[in-house]
């Protein structure tokens, strides 16, 4: 599984896993982040049950087990977090962050000494080591408890689907032009996020933040100037309307 | 290839709830029976003697299903969690080949999954010998159901006019006996053959 440094300044890192070569056939690529901040790790959308042995190995050549103490799901799809089972084993002392909605389903995936830290619907800011996290709702986009992770220190943003697009594994890592890139993300927002009302207000919400590296879980990743050019072409497309 | 532990017993437990709701026909038979002996008056004694016991016979049968439906089910929760952590194994076997550099750093939670898996195994085959036992047990109701049918047949001989009816109730009871020991057969046929196999792999 490619790994790669998005940020590091000091004990403060963001990582990115995916692109993973090896995946079984059939299921869509996933990026997976882990975020390190002195004695702490967390993972973001640690990724379907398929991928847990490639992440595991792989997040263990730079952080030690016993740091990643935390966990963070922005929904409930098995994409998202199906291998929690298995993290539930290999982290027995972890929490997961997790929407308050999706409790009682997230668990279905296994959950005996992992502990669910409820997120409520206006968010919450948690501690990481030296830095904060904040998670951002992003309800409706697309899942109906959803959140995105903001490390204003590093200027990252995990939008989740936002921004997502579903490419091969030997895609480039970074969005290099937004006039052919928006094509190939455009059925899959349309599809995927339901609520015009609530891209609308996300929109105005992250524009006011001041992003340095937009890191959605499927495909490329943006930086300026491309993201305020994602998020222009995000506020004009009608969503919800691909049903044929 | 076999199947594993957990369908087997879901599959157990299927032909035991499948058993008890032959045995609650049986008892509906003795009940049936109890009525045409005293219909049939004094001619009859023998086979009213035997209502009681087909009722005992089936309400052991619904109890001793029970127990092990419940039995079966636990089993199959317990299978579960044994084959996810053997899974969970699995993988950090395949990480630890890896040699990822903090991988030190999870042997602790490798072991206690090891070591957790041996437990389950454990409980795993102890739960299945208790099986083994119960299902034999069952199986002894079933030879006394067949002794009983037999014994309503010889009593039905002697009953004149409600001769008929109450051949009609042993047969229905040989018939019910029947159907109870082919579903605990098949229970003892998975059962045995997920233990022959479970042996081999050892």
């Amino acid at each position: 599984m490619l790994a790669t440094v998005l940020y590091e300044d000091g004990d403060h890192r963001w990582i990115m896993f995916g692109r993973d070569p090896n995946k079984p056939k059939g299921i869509i690529d996933t990026n997976q982040y882990l975020i390190q901040s002195g004695d702490e790790a967390i993972l973001l959308d640690p990724g379907g049950i398929e991928l847990f042995a490639p992440m595991l190995s792989a997040v263990l050549k730079y952080v030690p087990a016993e740091k990643i103490t935390k966990m963070f799901a922005s929904h409930q799809d098995p994409d998202i977090i199906s291998s929690l089972g298995l993290w539930d084993q290999a982290l027995p002392n972890a929490e997961l962050y997790s929407p308050w909605l999706w409790e009682g389903f997230i668990r279905h995936f296994g959950m005996e000494n992992t502990t669910y830290k409820a997120i409520p619907d206006e968010g919450m800011t948690i501690q990481l080591g030296r830095i904060q996290l904040q998670f951002i709702p992003a309800h409706y986009l697309h899942s109906s408890g959803n959140f995105h992770v903001w490390d204003a220190k590093a200027g990252i943003l995990m939008s989740g689907d936002v921004g997502a697009a579903l490419e091969d594994t030997d895609a480039p890592l970074w969005v290099d032009n937004m006039d052919r890139h928006a094509p190939k993300m455009k059925k899959f927002h349309q599809r995927w996020m339901p609520s015009n009302e609530a891209k609308t207000d996300w929109v105005r919400r992250v524009s006011q933040l001041n992003i340095q590296v937009m890191a959605p879980q499927h495909g490329r990743l943006f930086k300026p100037p491309h993201v305020q050019e994602f998020l222009n072409w995000f506020d004009q497309l009608p969503v919800g309307t691909a049903i044929r | 290839m076999s199947a594993p532990v957990f369908i087997t017993a879901a599959s157990i437990s299927a032909e035991l709830h499948q058993a008890m709701m032959e045995a609650r026909g049986l008892a509906l038979t003795a009940k049936n029976a109890r009525a045409l002996a005293v219909r049939a008056g004094s001619r009859t004694v023998g086979f009213r003697a035997i209502t009681d016991f087909i009722e005992e016979l089936a309400s052991a049968i619904i109890d001793q299903s029970r127990v092990i439906n419940g039995h079966a089910e636990r089993l199959s929760v317990q299978a579960v969690e044994a084959w996810r952590t053997d899974m969970a194994n699995q993988k950090f076997q395949w990480i630890r080949s890896q040699r990822p550099q903090h991988i030190f750093s999870i042997e602790k939670n490798i072991r206690a999954c090891d070591d957790r898996v041996t437990a389950l195994q454990h409980d795993l085959q102890q739960g299945l010998r208790n099986l083994i036992d119960q299902l034999e047990e069952s199986r002894k109701h079933i030879r006394t159901a067949n002794l009983i049918a037999t014994s309503s047949h010889v009593e039905a001989a002697t009953a004149g006019d409600f001769r008929e009816q109450l051949e009609v109730i042993a047969d229905n009871i040989r018939d019910t006996a029947d159907r109870i020991g082919n579903h605990l057969n098949r229970a003892n046929a998975l059962l045995n053959q997920n233990h022959r196999e479970r042996k081999a792999a050892c």
